[in-house]
């Protein structure tokens, strides 16, 4: 069993140190100070945290133009309120503005799983990506999320970083070394290709124990440098393999597994692909955080289920 | 050159000399791209002339703002165009560029094409002021006495994101924040009180914790006497509801909501400019 820990936590910690070693840098949160776990970052730098209330347009805006005065700006809040209704801030302000802002989508997915679907956030990964700029990141454990926040406050632009607030298993030891664009195999594995995002990892990581204890050795893909991505290395990768599973907490529209699909058609490679996710003509389901994972077969027993179905079938 | 002055500090009748040259560059430069926000272009030249003219503390060799301005009305981007050619930073051949493929003229604002003159891309309609108010706040973080103005349409006022960031900025005392709003009455549509009545707007913006003022914004001397007396330093972010008229400078293109959008023909264009000369 891997040790588990809150991405939060590692967030926090990069940007305490970031702060103490000089980086100018700020968080803008609207009332969600609770939500992004700010409360040990605020407590040592309680001027680096601007709190506009509920009212996330005017977040990004401000931190779109404290970020044009030289600083490197947070932002942290619900994912869902960020990509919906500061939509157009997120746009204007931030990606087509070039500005030095970096996004952080909090409990994303279905996270929030029994407030049902105002507060899911299904389609953030699709909306960001339409944005041709912004560089966009899913880190699956503590250890990568405190790594992309570093790589993230260290260059000039927008950035998107997806979180989580479970404490999910950690799956990097303390040597990784988090670089954009990076294709990141967990496991080594032969026949099968399974490719998770963020929070999935971890299950797709226990549907593989599970896997091989009935011979089947997939390979692991977390695929949370989205933007940018080393395609031939993920190429290399999907040629390598005569089979494909997708796994994300996210819309089948223009999450990983559409990504992969294209990257697949434009190349011209034939594999026999399944893509789990949330369903064609569906918000996800309300309930529970694992009943809604088990609905989708999100689940590590899902997740090995579709296994076992890629590699029969073909 | 000193960054803390404004470079020219002209007088208000001088400035007023420049913003009829902007409104006849602007006249030209839509009747030539056949295309442009005619009536707000026009409305807002006095203010853009008296801040470039004398009130916004710059230096341009090298280009550097010690105070800042966004253009929250994007769509005004050919006022903007008309008073940078009067200050001599575009030509007046590249007027003649606006709208045009691979030129550096868009209409709206792109700081991407004009990067030391634009701040930030506006367009979209309440994003200026939430952006002008993370400007002011890194100012007054940075301890300088910089200001940031911001121009907004009155229309544009309906847009929430305005108001969302008016309270913040009442609520941080951003008093170097200088909110000018073009109140020319006149939306897209039609007049802006048949559309959605933004009034009492004084009242409205003193609620939200602004300091108000009102003035003849297409009067030069009025523009330079209220803003030369704000104190920035009072924590108060500042509203100045400036009333204009679209299409000024015209007389057949003021108040009449078909010039929002409608650019003058070879005609109109002779008599525009020969109702824009100088006395």
């Amino acid at each position: 069993m891997h040790e588990q820990a809150d991405l939060r936590d590692g967030v926090m910690d990069t940007l305490i140190r970031l702060a103490d070693t000089g980086t100018d840098v700020l968080v803008v949160v609207a009332d969600s100070t609770s939500t992004s776990k700010i409360g040990a970052f605020q407590g040592k730098h309680p001027s680096r945290v601007i709190n506009v209330g509920i009212a996330e347009q005017n977040m990004v805006g401000m931190a779109a133009g404290l970020a044009l005065g030289g600083r490197v700006v947070f932002t942290a809040n619900a994912a869902p309120f960020l990509v919906a209704r500061a939509n157009e801030q997120v746009k204007n302000d931030v990606c087509y503005s070039q500005t030095n802002v970096k996004m952080i989508g909090l409990n994303a997915g279905v996270t929030y799983g029994p407030l049902a679907s105002t507060h899911h956030a299904i389609d953030d990964i699709s909306i960001m990506s339409g944005f041709g700029n912004v560089q966009i990141f899913a880190p699956c454990d503590s250890v990568e999320a405190a790594q992309i926040v570093d790589y993230a406050a260290g260059m000039d632009g927008p950035v998107y970083i997806r979180l989580d607030n479970a404490k999910l298993p950690v799956l990097h030891g303390a040597d990784y070394r988090f670089s954009p664009g990076h294709v990141d195999v967990i496991r080594e594995g032969a026949e099968l290709l399974v490719i998770a995002l963020g929070s999935l990892v971890g299950e797709a990581d226990a549907a593989c124990d599970a896997l091989a204890a009935e011979g089947i050795k997939p390979t692991l893909v977390n695929l949370s440098s989205l933007r940018p991505l080393d395609e031939p290395a993920l190429l290399a990768l999907l040629e390598s393999h005569r089979a494909v599973l997708t796994v994300e907490e996210h819309s089948l529209h223009g999450g990983i597994g559409a990504r992969v699909a294209v990257l697949l058609a434009c190349n011209g490679i034939a594999r026999a692909v399944r893509m789990l996710g949330i369903h064609e003509g569906e918000f996800a389901v309300y309930g529970t955080r694992a009943g809604i994972r088990k609905h989708y077969g999100l689940d590590a027993h899902g997740i090995a289920e579709a296994a076992r179905h890629l590699i029969e079938r073909d | 050159m000193s960054l803390k002055q404004n470079p020219y500090r002209l007088a208000p009748s001088d400035i007023h000399r420049h913003a009829q040259g902007a409104r006849r560059h602007i006249c030209r430069m839509n009747a030539h791209a056949r295309s442009g926000h005619t009536g707000g272009d026009m409305s807002e030249a006095d203010i853009l002339a008296t801040l470039y003219f004398r009130v916004l503390r710059y230096s341009t060799e090298p280009m550097r703002w010690h105070d800042q301005f966004i253009l929250s009305k994007g769509h005004g981007v050919g006022g903007l165009y008309g008073c940078f050619a009067e200050l001599g930073w575009l030509a007046e051949s590249e007027l003649q560029t606006y709208l045009r493929d691979g030129g550096r003229l868009p209409g709206h604002p792109v700081r991407q094409k004009l990067p030391e003159l634009i701040t930030v891309n506006t367009g979209g309609l309440g994003h200026g002021l939430p952006i002008a108010s993370g400007l002011a706040m890194s100012k007054q973080r940075d301890g300088d006495d910089g200001r940031v103005f911001v121009l907004t349409g009155d229309g544009e006022l309906e847009e929430g994101s305005n108001w969302e960031a008016m309270m913040a900025a009442a609520h941080y005392k951003l008093g170097n924040l200088v909110v000018i709003v073009d109140r020319n009455h006149l939306q897209l549509a039609d007049f802006t009180r048949n559309i959605m009545d933004i009034d009492p707007l004084d009242k409205k913006l003193a609620a939200f914790g602004m300091e108000v003022h009102e003035l003849d914004g297409n009067d030069t001397t009025a523009l330079v006497s209220v803003i030369e007396s704000l104190d920035c330093s009072n924590g108060k972010p500042k509203a100045l509801i400036a009333h204009t008229i679209k299409g000024r400078g015209v007389s057949f293109m003021e108040n009449q909501p078909a010039w929002h959008h409608k650019f003058p023909d070879e005609k109109e264009l002779i008599q525009a400019l020969e109702e824009l000369a100088d006395a």
